[in-house]
């Protein structure tokens, strides 16, 4: 029987057990490995793991040592699923000299984010003997590693599809098609929230968000009909209010969450002291 | 592209494997480039979301987003035309178009003359190394390239020097 037609049981998964740097864990049989050492607090440097999206195994920094079949092999952590009795080693020689390389890599890369350098120096490494790639009219302010997180997160969970890679090679770019302002484009800002360097850049200016970082896409903002405030983008209110019941949907329209929520409490009390003030 | 043609272009890929490469190709085919109303359509008719497709026809080298020029004339610049001297016969052709090459965003190298009449291009290899360095005009395959022998070449397809 597979892992999810268990979960589907509702009866829980498979308890195994795996061993991490010499340290006995238990864990879901199938859980993913990187998600296991999240947990156990035991550090293994990722940037493209996004627990909403499928694996991808992009940026390659969660490299560990594994034991199978009694040989060792190199394998991503965020894309290897535990096993009983699984032994890993997060931090021998090999992976080591292999993370370093990266972490040179990306510096090159990205040379003006904040996030990798301070990660790469938690691991040693402060300098990159490769070329910085530096780009002043970069969008994505010399930050993007092109791990495909927000392209994924606007495709995959948001349906929007407002940005793609462009170009290939040292020339690839994330950007909306042609470079202007996209039509898709839902202002949701999941692709800020996932960007694991920090790279993507949005600003809310009165009525509107400007997704600075595509093509400073412009996108207006729902005004709450009780408080006068702009809470969210209309185009993804409108897609979030599609989802919802025609009743509760009257109820939520028009107001943001804070004025949403005094306007329930107050009809409540209103229903129960029948009306009376 | 009027809509007609696009909608038999597509009619002909109902599979999903290689379905928006292959009607993207014939339109690149047809209008010799890809043209932004016709990508637009198609990701309508499609429902695929045109960040993809412009991903895919900057991704290719053999999409243009550009209209080329009556003839396209490609150098080779793999590595055998190389170091045969594809660099000079570039240069040479550059002169000869009055066109310089500049440092492009996309990494695409594709040039027009100002009257349309030639497109000029890079390859990296056309496998035909053994007649080194070698160009192509229109499909047609011109090896052993010299300087000296472009405007020869070139007098075919309606070249001209202008003296000025």
């Amino acid at each position: 029987m597979t892992h999810e037609e268990v979960s589907s049981m509702g009866t829980a998964a498979k308890l195994v057990t795996v061993t991490i740097n010499g340290k006995k864990y238990g864990a879901d049989e199938d859980e993913i490995l990187l998600s296991v050492a999240v947990r156990e607090k035991i550090a293994i440097p990722h940037l493209c793991y996004e627990a909403s999206l499928d694996p991808y195994g992009a940026c390659r920094l969660c490299m560990v040592e594994v034991v199978r079949h009694g040989k060792r092999e190199m394998v991503t952590s965020c894309t290897t699923r535990v096993t009983d009795g699984l032994e890993v080693v997060t931090d021998g020689p090999e992976v080591v000299k292999h993370r370093s390389i990266l972490f040179e890599l990306y510096l090159a890369e990205a040379p003006k984010s904040e996030v990798i350098k301070a990660m790469a120096a938690r691991y040693g490494v402060t300098k990159t003997r490769f070329l910085k790639k530096i780009d002043t009219t970069d969008s994505l302010g010399n930050k993007c590693i092109l791990c495909g997180l927000c392209v994924r997160a606007c495709n995959e969970l948001m349906g929007a599809g407002a940005i793609g890679f462009v170009n290939r090679g040292p020339y690839t770019v994330v950007n909306t098609p042609y470079f202007e302002a996209s039509r898709d484009c839902l202002g949701c800002g999941a692709c800020v929230k996932v960007c694991p360097t920090n790279a993507v850049e949005m600003e809310d200016q009165k009525n509107e968000r400007i997704m600075k970082s595509w093509s400073n896409t412009r996108v207006p903002l729902a005004q709450c009909d009780c408080c006068g405030r702009y809470y969210a983008p209309k185009a993804l209110a409108a897609t979030i209010l599609a989802r919802v019941t025609p009743s509760l949907k009257e109820e939520i329209a028009r107001c943001c969450p804070e004025c949403r929520g005094k306007l329930i409490a107050k009809k409540e009390i209103l229903a129960k002291t029948g009306g009376a003030r | 592209m009027d809509e007609k043609t696009l909608d038999i272009i597509i009619s002909r890929y109902e599979a999903p494997a290689g379905r928006l490469l292959g009607i993207m190709g014939e339109i690149q085919n047809q209008e010799g480039y890809i043209p932004r109303e016709t990508l637009e359509i198609l990701s309508v008719k499609l429902e695929v979301p045109l960040s993809q497709l412009y991903g895919l026809a900057t991704f290719y080298s053999f999409f243009s987003l550009k209209p080329v020029g009556d003839h396209v004339i490609t150098v080779c610049m793999g590595t055998a035309c190389h170091v045969k001297g594809a660099v000079k016969i570039l240069k040479a052709l550059e002169e000869m178009l009055g066109i310089k090459s500049e440092a492009s965003e996309d990494g695409k190298f594709s040039i027009t003359t100002e009257d349309k009449k030639f497109t000029l291009e890079i390859a990296r290899c056309f496998g035909a190394c053994s007649m080194a360095p070698v160009l192509r005009v229109d499909g047609n395959l011109y090896g052993y390239a010299t300087p000296e022998n472009l405007p020869g070449i070139l007098a075919e397809y309606g070249w001209e020097r202008h003296e000025n």
